[in-house]
């Protein structure tokens, strides 16, 4: 017996010593423990597998791994990890497991010697899959509290009759205006919902905050009003421009968000599973134009060239393109940067043309994309350009007649997706609740992300957890919202609608013209 | 060995009965292994018409439902995945396996690069492959801090040895998503982990005798070999590194 076992040695009993805190933080605590592997008072917690020295910290093999978020235990091949919950711990007459091992009820101590050392309280040796633990007396009688409690807590926001959901909607700037448009269409469905009768009886009550001025104040907002709330989930949420501060902190207080407000998801590995995006961003899209260009011959597309404003979402706008050409078995994109803001056409039209690209891909913003193509013009030099990501409105069709028929934008929906079922029941809507007239794309992406999120709730049943939450949506496969293309996630898939449309700008007409039906990138 | 009555079967269902800590070869199906080249014609094949995998190369009858046997046209299909076979005599069952039965297949890295399966991984090594998915929390962790516990005995007892992970659900298991799993159980060089398209991973793990229908029901099983002198034998995977160990020092000093 190593040093390493004999956290649970010397301990007696669970009496709480003056100072220490109450027991519902004591149980979330040892929560955290059980799911994650890891104490939140920082000390660390190793796993040792085995009679083995083979020591792993405890975040690679929590208890939840095994023994469930439910505590029943999830069997796999051959292993079958024990019923955690109290009253299975702690039956009267004793338990008898399977396998034929049989031993008396547990006590608080019989589970910190099981925790700590592999026994049961008949003194047999468990299975040596269970790992033993290390980890400090607090932390001990944290996950021990806990476990009186498993398989009976609910996650936060969800009781007999209610379940709240939040969303981030700015009521300040110049976003104020769509953030009251998203409010209103969020709050009409889910009233809607509720006027049907809820789900599974469970009316579902909508809580908003505002934007804060920078992305880590609405960070701080954000934390606390989860903490303050209890919401269960959060819908349409407002994170563009604060992407890298808002999905790790969902990550780390396990909040899903279905459907936010951003044209740059994060799905890099390790997949943040909290966040569903509903449509591709800038670099799904940008992928959907290489494919494109590479799938048209007449565009005998051989040289790519990007060009980006300087920001760490480009950077990974640029990756995916890189990734896509590798795909597409062509050769890396050339790219060239400017400090955004700062942008001289001329200089940078000047590097283009010594490497003569086929085709650029512009991914700043639409004011620049116009000074480019203005700048292009005066040395009468057209290539074919990809604008992504919406960078620019009807204004694009005031460009130089010479880039007529050579400029290309992406779009994640269209007009076609919306069914005459979705857009009934969105004027149904819009009608009943008085929806503003503006910001209708926002309304509809709003109301996508809704309609997903209650589907999920349904799917999932009364029994509700963000767990199974997740599990239900990484299972939705071509989900009609009637509005948008169909949805579809997956284990490693977090945006919905994978894919684009590409159109080309009609000059003469000044109008946009589809140049492809939808480009699905699965 | 090859008299009446074998029963030559795939080895799915037929797995967790011949799994045991240092399970071994018997002499005589190594010897038979070495005898045979890793292309040979197809004999005459007979199936159930009811359990296509219980396959003979005599007439008779399905040890399942007890069906006569019928003969079988080898398509290029058949020849090309050909079933994994398992002696079984009178006695009990027992574990036959040569580097023959190992297809040649198109397979991906943790790393997205394309290999193929024998010939880069397996041919003229001493290997040991277990199986794994990326969303299996009960007994893929165990497995694998087992294995990087193995990795680095083998490098300190200066044994070359490939380490293999083959993912059960190659469609979730992307090489990227499998990149993240080694890493986070820091796997080191020698170590590869292997998805590829459905199909193609299908008959590499009936090839390998781990197919099984549901992914949370795949044994915690070892293969260890040494294709050099052609030596395979089974192990269990949650068995303690020291065991992991002997049984691979073991095939790699097989002469």
């Amino acid at each position: 017996m190593g040093p390493a076992f004999s956290a649970g040695l010397g301990r007696s009993g669970l009496t709480l010593a003056p100072g220490q805190s109450s027991p519902a933080s004591r149980e979330r605590r040892g929560k955290q423990i059980y799911v994650q592997g890891t104490s939140a008072s920082g000390k660390e917690i190793f796993a040792y597998l085995g009679e083995s020295s083979l020591e792993v910290p405890g975040s690679t093999m929590p208890c939840a791994n095994c023994h469930g978020l439910d505590g029943l235990g999830k069997p796999e091949g051959g292993v079958n990890p024990t019923n955690l919950t109290w009253e299975a711990l702690t039956k009267p007459y004793g338990v008898t497991h399977a396998s034929g091992r049989r031993h008396p009820p547990y006590t608080e101590r019989g589970l910190e010697l099981a925790i700590t050392r592999g026994t049961d309280p008949a003194g047999n040796t468990l299975l040596n899959v269970m790992p033993r633990y290390s980890m400090s007396n607090e932390d001990l009688a944290d996950l021990v509290a806990y476990l009186r409690l498993l398989g009976k807590d609910r996650d936060p926001g969800i009781s007999e009759n209610k379940l709240v959901i939040g969303a981030i909607c700015p009521t300040k700037g110049s976003l104020a205006e769509m953030g009251q448009a998203v409010k209103a269409v969020t709050t009409a469905y889910f009233e809607e919902l509720n006027s049907q009768g809820g789900i599974y009886n469970r009316q579902v009550e909508m809580k908003f905050i505002d934007t804060g001025d920078t992305p880590a104040a609405t960070r701080v907002k954000l934390e606390r009003f989860i903490k303050e709330e209890q919401v269960f989930a959060l819908t349409a949420a407002f994170i563009a421009g604060a992407e890298k501060e808002i999905v790790p902190l969902l990550g780390q207080q396990e909040v899903p968000l279905i459907g936010p407000l951003t044209l740059y998801p994060q799905i890099d590995l390790p997949l943040n599973r909290q966040v569903f995006y509903l449509l591709s961003g800038v670099d799904g899209q940008a992928r959907a134009m290489i494919h494109f260009a590479v799938l048209k011959p007449e565009l005998r597309t051989q040289h790519f060239a990007v060009v980006l404003p300087q920001s760490e979402v480009n950077l990974e706008v640029l990756g995916a393109i890189a990734d896509q050409l590798r795909k597409d078995g062509l050769s890396a994109a050339k790219a060239f940067d400017y400090a955004a803001g700062h942008f001289d056409a001329a200089e940078i039209i000047g590097r283009l043309r010594q490497s003569s690209p086929d085709v650029v891909v512009f991914l700043g913003a639409g004011e620049d994309a116009r000074t480019f193509l203005a700048e292009a013009d005066k040395s009468r030099w057209y290539p074919t350009v990809f604008l992504a990501g919406g960078s620019g409105g009807r204004e694009i069709f005031d460009a130089p007649i010479g880039f007529n028929g050579k400029l290309f934008f992406s779009f994640p929906t269209a007009p076609a997706d919306q069914s005459a079922a979705g857009l009934k029941e969105f004027h149904a809507l819009a009608e009943k609740y008085k929806l503003p007239a503006r910001h209708l794309a926002a309304q509809i992406s709003a109301l996508s992300a809704a309609k997903i999120l209650g589907e999920g709730l349904k799917r999932v049943g009364k029994d509700l957890s963000r767990e199974k939450l997740i599990q239900v949506l990484e299972g939705l496969y071509e989900y009609p919202t009637g509005l948008t293309p169909a949805i579809t996630y997956g284990p490693n898939r977090r945006i919905g609608a994978l894919g684009a449309y590409i159109v080309n700008v009609d000059l003469k007409e000044k109008q946009f013209v589809p140049a492809s039906g939808w480009i699905n990138l699965n | 060995m090859r008299s009446k009555g074998i029963v030559v079967l795939l080895v799915l269902g037929f797995v967790p009965a011949a799994i045991g800590v240092g399970d071994s070869n018997l002499p005589s199906a190594r010897g038979q292994q070495k005898a045979s080249p890793r292309a040979r014609p197809q004999p005459a094949r007979y199936a159930c018409p009811m359990h296509p995998e219980v396959t003979s190369k005599k007439h008779g009858n399905c040890p399942k439902c007890g069906m006569a046997l019928r003969l079988v046209e080898d398509s290029a299909k058949a020849s090309a995945a050909p079933p994994i076979e398992i002696a079984v005599n009178e006695a009990g069952d027992s574990f036959a396996f040569s580097s023959s039965r190992i297809p040649d297949l198109k397979v991906y890295d943790q790393n997205g690069n394309q290999l193929s399966f024998y010939r880069d991984l397996i041919k003229n090594k001493t290997v040991a492959i277990n199986f794994i998915f990326t969303t299996c929390t009960t007994i893929c962790p165990p497995l694998t801090a087992t294995f990087r516990r193995v990795q680095q005995d083998l490098q300190k007892a200066s044994l070359n040895v490939q380490l293999i992970s083959v993912s059960v659900d190659p469609s979730t298991d992307t090489p990227e998503r499998l990149r993240d799993f080694a890493a986070r159980f820091k796997a080191g060089p020698g170590w590869t982990f292997v998805t590829g398209d459905q199909t193609e991973i299908e008959s590499l793990l009936q090839a390998l005798g781990v197919a099984v229908a549901n992914r949370n029901d795949h044994t915690p099983m070892i293969l260890v070999g040494n294709d050099v002198t052609g030596y395979w034998t089974r192990t269990y995977g949650l068995s303690p590194p020291t065991t992991l160990l002997k049984v691979i020092t073991e095939a790699a000093h097989h002469k």
